[in-house]
């Protein structure tokens, strides 16, 4: 389970979150609705124990994460896989980018090996690379050019790159706002794939009905703190706080 | 050739000398005309050879080579400026030094000698003759050998040159000799590069220097000397000596005089005199008559 | 093709004065120099370029001016500087370098790492954030996260360092003060490059040899830069 508690965080003068809680635990989905900019983002960065907040805690299983020391936070930090809004590909292949992740968590040595011909790539494409294409169906562009894919193939490599070590939690940040309906189901369905699979998933999206479809509970984010956690069906038919309601039926705007 | 046995200097030390030299390099340094003339490359595989060494030879203009011998980043210095020769030994520089070899400058210009100075005797008077009728004149202006011979000329001849004819390039003298040909210039020139460049260029020498019967005053007299140990004791003194005793031994003295190019002799030797001949040793001038210092 | 436009220039070469092995020992000369400097250069530009590219510290204003002076900083005056260093009179004198290659290959280190380093800084700071972002967020070191951001600017940096190697084996300036254009009695180069031999040629009237070589360093530029290139290309064969 990832814990924050009270936290808050403010770049420069300006506050972004203050006095926030929020925890996900494995086999769960996790959505955080709100409207762009009002700091989706910032939550996600904290999670991803990326953003040291100014207060409150920060706990990864229990552990304080903050007062670890850089190796230990290095080895919890390795556990969260994120996908942003961009795909933000390596100039390499799609094989390439997938495999990243597990290629980082080598130790140098088999690393210097898979640079001098053996190792990693050297029996073929690894296993856990070929799988994780798969769950977004997009093994059969394994060996092309990241730059030569569309935006929502690019994207779905992008979930596969964050899946292919296989995290504790998966945090994803507008993950399909520049995709079509056809892609955007591809990657509800990885997401599922992943909860189904016992990853801890947290997605921050504007798009309130992709968070119905797809979460198990909602936090909705309104100025710089959460009105309200529940379920989603708590959140979407039976919201205890006005804001809420006045968010979830369109009356808020921002 | 192998070492140890290939010359009697005579006796075991001179050989023990010759073994602890061995696979050492000797860097001279000295000015780029006497080096363009190809006179080194042709003479030192002997001395290479003898000793078992390597002569590098740096062309880097009059200055610099007594610079650098200054600095103590050469070991022996070669150059054919006797007055510099001089000051550098008086300031404790430079030790031993002897005379080389000479060979003259000459004055040449175009086939139409607008000044008339064809065959005069005295270079001062052809000088003379081209600053009145101010036609072009080519100066090296770089304070090389040749340059400051040239200065010393025109001081001779009581002229300050100056004005449109009096052109200063700042070059080499195989460049200057092709600048003052493309104007139809007089310039001064050593004998060795003008030959060397006779068959490109139109000019034609115009007053002759003392290898061929010409003035004195145009002589150009070579010197070597040794880096003074005292003052960097990393110089390669005994190197040093060895190269100093060869180039103006009998054997090697003869190499020099028959180096030559496109046919012609460059290079007079000088090291060698039936007479002893203390003037190498002593400032220009010197006599007993003047007070010592 | 290139084997063919080689043979033809050989009737040239042939005709040139110079003895068996010159030419080649002054093209050793050449790249043995430049390759070197250019090398340690990369090594020294790299990271000092990821740094600057990533990380805010006090003098980096400073350090920037530096580089871009440095961009067009005359050449002999490099060579004097390096002169004044290695000199037996300088602070450097007990190595004695004076005269030496590894003199002329210090002296292009500082003319080729300010183009190295400026030119690779551009391309670095071309990375967009996110793909940093990325590898760090998918658990990469600082230094997973540098060499990432390196090979994503590869063809910039590709550029920076041909862009040094221009500078390099294009300079007469330091090398000729430095290394003092020896060659061996029978011809062979110690010091001598190819640009060094051209100022030779040209000082002693000799422009017609002196054109000549300058056509052999033309040459050799042009192959070089054609292979980075075309390797460039290869690797980016679906563009």
């Amino acid at each position: 389970m990832i814990r924050l508690a009270n936290v808050s965080h403010a770049y420069a003068d300006d506050s972004v979150v203050e006095d926030l809680s929020l925890s996900v635990a494995p086999g769960e989905v996790v959505g955080i609705i709100g409207p762009s900019g009002v700091g989706k983002t910032t939550v996600l960065r904290l999670l991803a124990l990326f953003l040291r907040p100014n207060e409150g805690t920060v706990e990864f299983d229990g552990k304080a994460v903050w007062s670890v020391d850089e190796s230990d936070r290095l080895a919890l930090r390795r556990r969260i896989g994120m996908v942003f809004q961009e795909a933000s590909l390596f100039d390499a292949t799609v094989a390439r980018n997938v495999e990243y992740g597990l290629r980082v968590r080598q130790p140098w040595s088999e690393r210097l090996r898979d640079l001098l011909g053996s190792g990693l790539g050297s029996n073929g494409t690894p296993e856990a690379v070929e799988e994780a294409l798969d769950v977004v169906g997009m093994s059969h562009k394994v060996d092309q050019e990241a730059h030569s894919l569309s935006g929502g193939e690019a994207q779905r490599v992008s979930f596969a790159r964050a899946l292919a070590y296989d995290p504790a939690y998966l945090l994803l940040d507008e993950p399909t706002s520049d995709l079509d309906p056809r892609n955007t189901g591809l990657i509800e369905e990885a997401i599922r794939e992943a909860r189904d699979r016992d990853i801890g998933v947290v997605v921050a999206t504007h798009d309130m009905h992709q968070a119905e479809r797809i979460a198990d509970r909602v936090g909705v984010l309104l100025g710089g703190g959460f009105t309200e956690v529940g379920s989603t069906e708590t959140i979407f038919e039976r919201p205890t706080d006005e804001r809420t309601r006045k968010f979830i039926s369109g009356e808020l705007v921002y | 050739m192998s070492l140890a046995g290939c010359t009697q200097l005579g006796g075991s030390e001179a050989a023990q000398n010759q073994a602890e030299v061995a696979g050492e390099t000797l860097t001279l340094t000295t000015t780029t005309s006497t080096y363009d003339t190809g006179l080194l490359d042709a003479i030192h595989p002997e001395f290479e050879e003898m000793y078992g060494v390597t002569v590098d030879a740096v062309a880097q203009g009059t200055g610099a080579a007594l610079e650098s011998a200054r600095n103590g980043d050469s070991d022996v210095v070669m150059v054919h400026a006797r007055g510099l020769e001089d000051e550098f030994m008086r300031n404790g520089y430079g030790i031993n030094r002897r005379d080389l070899m000479f060979n003259d400058f000459v004055i040449v210009g175009p086939e139409s000698d607008p000044a008339g100075i064809q065959g005069m005797g005295s270079a001062t008077e052809a000088l003379t003759a081209i600053a009145e009728s101010e036609a072009t004149f080519v100066s090296r202006g770089d304070n090389s050998g040749t340059h400051t011979k040239e200065l010393n000329l025109w001081e001779a001849a009581g002229t300050d040159p100056g004005g449109d004819w009096y052109q200063e390039t700042g070059t080499g003298m195989g460049e200057a000799l092709n600048v003052a040909n493309q104007q139809g210039a007089y310039t001064l020139s050593d004998r060795g590069t003008f030959i060397s460049q006779r068959s490109e260029i139109d000019l034609v020498i115009l007053v002759q220097g003392p290898i061929e019967d010409g003035p004195e005053i145009l002589a150009n007299p070579y010197g070597i000397m040794a880096v003074n140990p005292g003052v960097h004791d990393n110089a390669n003194y005994d190197l040093a000596m060895a190269y100093i005793g060869w180039i103006t031994s009998p054997g090697a003295q003869d190499a020099i005089a028959d180096y030559t190019m496109n046919e012609e002799q460059l290079f007079f030797p000088e090291a060698v005199s039936e007479n002893p001949d203390f003037q190498q040793y002593v400032p220009e001038g010197w006599s007993s008559d003047s007070s010592s210092d | 093709m290139p084997l063919e436009s080689a043979a033809q220039l050989l009737p040239a070469v042939v005709d040139l004065p110079f003895r068996e092995g010159y030419v080649s020992s002054i093209i050793s000369v050449s790249l043995y120099v430049s390759v070197i400097a250019v090398t340690l250069s990369t090594l020294f530009s790299l990271p000092v370029a990821v740094l600057m590219g990533f990380s805010e510290f006090p003098g980096k204003q400073l350090v920037k001016s530096i580089i871009n002076t440095g961009m067009g900083f005359p050449s002999v005056v490099v060579g004097l500087l390096v002169l004044f260093a290695v000199s037996n009179q300088g602070p450097l004198g007990a190595l004695d370098l004076i005269f030496t290659k590894q003199a002329m290959i210090m002296s292009q280190f500082v003319l080729a790492t300010p183009p190295i380093t400026a030119i690779s800084l551009a391309a670095i700071t071309g990375v967009s954030d996110n793909v940093r972002d990325a590898a760090h967020v998918l658990g990469g070191t600082r230094l997973d996260v540098a060499l990432v951001v390196i090979k994503e600017a590869r063809y910039g940096i590709a550029t920076a360092i041909l862009a040094g190697f221009g500078r390099a084996i294009s300079e007469v300036g330091s090398v000729l003060i430095v290394g003092g254009n020896i060659t061996s009695a029978d011809g062979i180069s110690k010091t001598r490059t190819l640009t060094t031999a051209i100022q030779l040629e040209a000082r002693q009237g000799q422009y017609g040899t002196a054109m000549v070589l300058g056509g052999v360093l033309l040459t050799l530029v042009l192959t070089i830069n054609a292979v980075v290139v075309r390797l460039g290309d290869e690797g980016a064969m679906n563009r």
